[in-house]
């Protein structure tokens, strides 16, 4: 079939970027990289881009497809030159580019360093056998442990672009493999430090990161899980902790969200003044209900049970953060020839079949 | 890496050149597990498990580097559980472990089908954790010998372009394979034994070249790799008929005989025209939807991406493609080579723990019980020698030798001989291998090399010039290729991965259980033979 691309190459002794297209023959079976494999032989030696093991676990040949992150050898190329498409292709985002299709990696390995992204036992020497940890306990990370670092979810991220120091969705999705580890003895630490600014309430929960990851990892989901178990641990100083708190507490006082109260709940009292003015005109508007007296739902008895349910199935922290679910395991074929969603929890592992059968 | 850790650990000063970056190493797409007798799902010990390695190994593997391995094992694999390895679990909490081919026991332990996947990152992880230097991106082109003995690595720098010196008490080699030598391999672009050539060029030894493993489920047309692990948790492989066409060669062990050994018996029903479109078929359906999930979602995702095929719903078409070089640099037990301060481990070395045929599951197993190995021996060696001297003029050669192929611009660019060479390696040194097709194949790589000295790179620049290190790493195959084909001349029988049953079907202890020995002597393979080291296990008839 033949294939055309346009392609952003970049200079990087010019300093000049330039979208140029290019057309090959390639066969039916090519997906983004075999294309681009074909280029650099046949047209163009200079093209640069990263590639290893072409089947989507290195990690190295993330880039943009028509403004997406993608790794492109998970990209088949077939469905697009059917609709007549010429895909534009690009270096990822938020990350300086090297050459063509190279970024600098750096930025993003300094966030996944800044995790202390090791396990921390609380022991220097090993001196027994493996640790007794069940299934269902590694299940808590598996997501996680998936991630390949490849940096489309960080070439996606909204709050990387308005704040590149933002620790962002890959390093604290490497983050949460460790807080969710039942063998590590650092997480009250690890919690404190990922609260700190730049950290998990930066986010602003657009889910790129989960919509681009090829892996299925779900970084904003990981992210969530970081937020709950760090207001489960009592560390809530931050505005984005204050606020999901006073959803909980009005949830279980009303049954509604107490809205006038929020915003002194979540920013305090003294900025909350300061913003008077606005409040008034909110007021005026007819968009404040007022505090008092409060409004009661009828049935805020179920509210508080489902609280108090929550509490007893210790899904106060991670384990009550179900979201995204990207990962392609989960998704079911039905009969009728489409995907659903939202089929039970992947238990990899668990007791290996009998010998020799 | 996980040598550079032992090497620090003891106390010496380490840093990592790696020409992509230490996670992106295709020990990643290592899927199924690896190999230690933990016993967790069977009465099982290392003596079990060095018995199947020396027979799977078709009595070409050295016996003590077996029991060495298969001894200490187990605590490595402890050891990287503590490190924070995310394998999967038995009911009782500990390590699971699956079946594997031509293992007696139930003995790979595994993290689902992303065995290596975890075990690269727990390894980057341990090096963040000691601050390592890394010298990322850096191409290693060439080892620095002064004195007879090797002190430092020559690299280009992907990054920032330009050669780079470093000097080294020691140097340890861990570049992996060499599977790009075939079209249809599950090898990374990577792996272009890079390692091994370098070692060559400067004298040293590489053993038993001639055996290429070649991997029984690779899916068509690039060779990806669909894992053992399917086999293991009781996958069958069915011919066009839909027949376990197994039971007419391994009646006993199935699907889980060697590799050598389903290869061949696939590679005899395509040729035999019991095949789909060079295919037969991996059925994975009556494992059903939960367990595919659950311990194989990396093998389906996989195949639906690259086949368009969902195994809980339709076979796979597999065929055998080139996986695993059980050949390499000739090291002791401690991974040293011939050359004093050179050393080797993992897939580019050859100690030799796989003989003619690797298990599945021993090769993650020899990477970290033998990185270990060499990265405590190179430590101690490096801190009880004081001395590093790179000569001047040493640089200034490969200088010379760089620019000379950088400012031709006239001749031909390299892809075609890489492509030429890889086809025709599959056909002509491939699962089965004939007399008169080795030799054209020799006449053939003799041809490319000729063409490649005229050979011209587009890329003049200096930033990410991998156009530039892509012909380096060519010019290491095509080397890598007449070491092969002068081993696999030379070995007049059937062992392992070395199949001629045209003129030599049958296995001749006699005269052929002895390591191929291949040394570069002006520009060409010279070839010598050594002794198999036994401790005790006497060759025996192999069959599963």
């Amino acid at each position: 079939m033949n294939v055309a691309l346009k392609i952003w190459r970049f200079d990087p002794d010019s300093g000049e970027r330039e979208l140029k297209q290019y057309e090959v023959d390639a066969p039916e079976w090519a997906c983004l990289l075999d294309v681009l494999d074909l280029i650099k032989d046949q047209v163009d030696g200079t093209l640069a881009y990263r590639k290893s093991c072409r089947m989507m676990i290195c990690g190295s040949c993330g880039m943009r497809m028509d403004g997406a992150a993608v790794l492109a050898c998970k990209e088949r190329m077939k469905p697009i030159v059917d609709r007549g498409h010429v895909p534009v292709i690009s270096a990822m985002g938020n990350l300086p580019i090297v050459k063509d299709l190279v970024v600098d990696m750096e930025p993003f390995w300094g966030k996944i360093r800044a995790m202390k992204p090791w396990l921390d036992p609380g022991y220097d020497e090993v001196t027994e056998r493996e640790r007794i940890v069940s299934q269902q306990q590694m299940n808590v990370i598996h997501k996680e442990a998936l991630c390949i670092m490849c940096g489309c979810c960080v070439s996606e991220c909204n709050s990387i672009e308005s704040d590149p120091e933002f620790l962002g969705p890959a390093a604290l999705a490497k983050g949460f493999r460790f807080v969710g580890d039942p063998r590590d003895e650092d997480e009250v630490d690890r919690l404190e430090d990922y609260n700190s600014e730049h950290g998990i309430w930066d986010c602003t929960r657009c889910y790129f990161c989960n919509e681009r990851c090829p892996k299925g990892v779900d970084p904003r989901d990981a992210i969530a899980k970081l937020g709950a178990e760090s207001i489960k641990h009592g560390i809530d100083r931050d505005m984005g902790a204050k606020h999901a708190k006073w959803f909980v507490r009005s949830a279980m006082t009303t049954g509604w969200l107490r809205e006038t109260e929020l915003v002194p709940k979540t920013q305090g009292v003294v900025s909350a003044i300061k913003q008077t003015r606005f409040a008034l005109e909110l007021l005026k508007h007819g968009k404040v209900p007022p505090p008092f007296p409060p409004h009661v739902a009828k049935d805020v008895s179920e509210a508080r049970a489902l609280h108090e349910l929550v509490q007893e199935q210790g899904r106060d922290g991670a384990l009550g953060i179900v979201q995204g679910e990207r990962a392609l395991a989960r998704i079911e074929h039905t009969d009728a020839g489409g995907a659903k969603r939202d089929v039970a929890e992947i238990t990899p592992g668990e007791e290996p079949a009998p010998a020799g059968h | 890496m996980r040598a550079a850790i032992e090497a620090h650990d003891a106390g010496a000063d380490v840093a990592l050149i790696s020409k992509i970056h230490p996670v992106r190493s295709h020990s990643g797409a290592a899927e199924g597990g690896i190999n230690a007798a933990l016993g967790n799902a069977s009465e099982d010990d290392p003596e079990k498990h060095a018995f199947d390695t020396v027979k799977g190994s078709d009595y070409l593997g050295d016996q003590d580097a077996i029991e060495v391995l298969c001894n200490e094992a187990p605590d490595d694999v402890y050891q990287l559980e503590h490190w924070g390895a995310v394998f999967s679990r038995t009911e009782d909490g500990r390590i699971a472990q699956r079946p594997f081919g031509a293992a007696g026991e139930p003995r790979t332990a595994y993290a689902a089908d992303i065995t290596g996947h975890v075990l690269v990152h727990v390894l980057y992880e341990q090096l963040m954790k000691r601050e390592l230097q890394v010298y990322e991106e850096w191409f290693a082109w060439q080892l620095v010998i002064d004195d007879d003995r090797c002190q430092g690595v020559i690299a280009w720098d992907l990054l920032n372009g330009g050669l780079k010196t470093i000097g080294a008490k020691t140097v340890i080699l861990t570049t992996g394979g060499a599977g790009r030598l075939y079209t249809g391999t599950t090898n990374a672009y990577a792996c272009t034994g890079d390692g091994m050539a370098m070692a060559l060029r400067v004298g040293v030894a590489l053993k038993d070249m001639e055996m290429m493993q070649f991997h029984p489920t690779t899916l068509a047309p690039t060779g990806v790799l669909i894992t053992e692990g399917c086999r293991g948790e009781g996958a069958y492989l069915l011919n066009a008929e839909g027949e376990r066409f197994l039971k007419r060669y391994a009646p006993n062990a199935m699907e889980l005989a060697s590799r050598d050994v389903i290869s061949r018996a696939e590679q005899t029903e395509i040729d035999e025209g019991r095949g789909i479109d060079g295919n037969v078929l991996l059925d994975l359906r009556h494992l059903g939807a939960e367990k595919i999930n659950e311990r194989l979602h990396g093998t389906r995702e996989l195949s639906m991406v690259f086949a368009g095929v969902d195994p809980i719903h339709e076979p796979i078409p597999v065929r055998p493609g080139a996986h695993y070089h059980m050949g390499g640099v000739d090291t002791d037990l401690d991974g040293k080579t011939t050359l004093e301060g050179l050393y080797a481990a993992g897939e580019c070395a050859c100690v030799s723990v796989h003989g003619a045929n690797r298990l599945g599951g021993n090769a993650l197993m020899e990477t970290i019980t033998y990185g270990k190995r060499s990265g405590r021996h190179a430590a101690e060696w490096a801190l009880t020698h004081t001395t590093v001297a790179v000569p001047p003029a040493v640089e200034a050669d490969a200088e010379r030798t760089l620019k000379k192929l950088l400012d031709r611009t006239k001749g031909e660019r390299p892809w075609k001989i890489r492509d030429e060479l890889a086809e025709t390696m599959h056909e002509n040194f491939g699962v089965f291998r004939r007399e008169q097709d080795m030799r054209k194949q020799g006449e053939l790589v003799d041809a490319l090399r000729e063409r490649y000295k005229r050979v011209v790179v587009d890329d003049k620049g200096d930033v990410f010039n991998n156009d530039l290190t892509q012909a380096l790493e060519l010019e290491f195959l095509l080397e890598l290729a007449d070491c092969m084909i002068v081993s696999g001349l030379a070995r007049k029988e059937s062992r392992g991965a070395h199949a001629r049953p045209y003129d030599y079907p049958e296995r001749d202890d006699e005269h052929y259980m002895k390591h191929t020995i291949v040394t570069w002597v002006d520009g060409q393979p010279q070839l010598d033979w050594a002794p198999v080291r036994v401790t005790k296990w006497e060759p025996m008839e192999r069959t599963y």
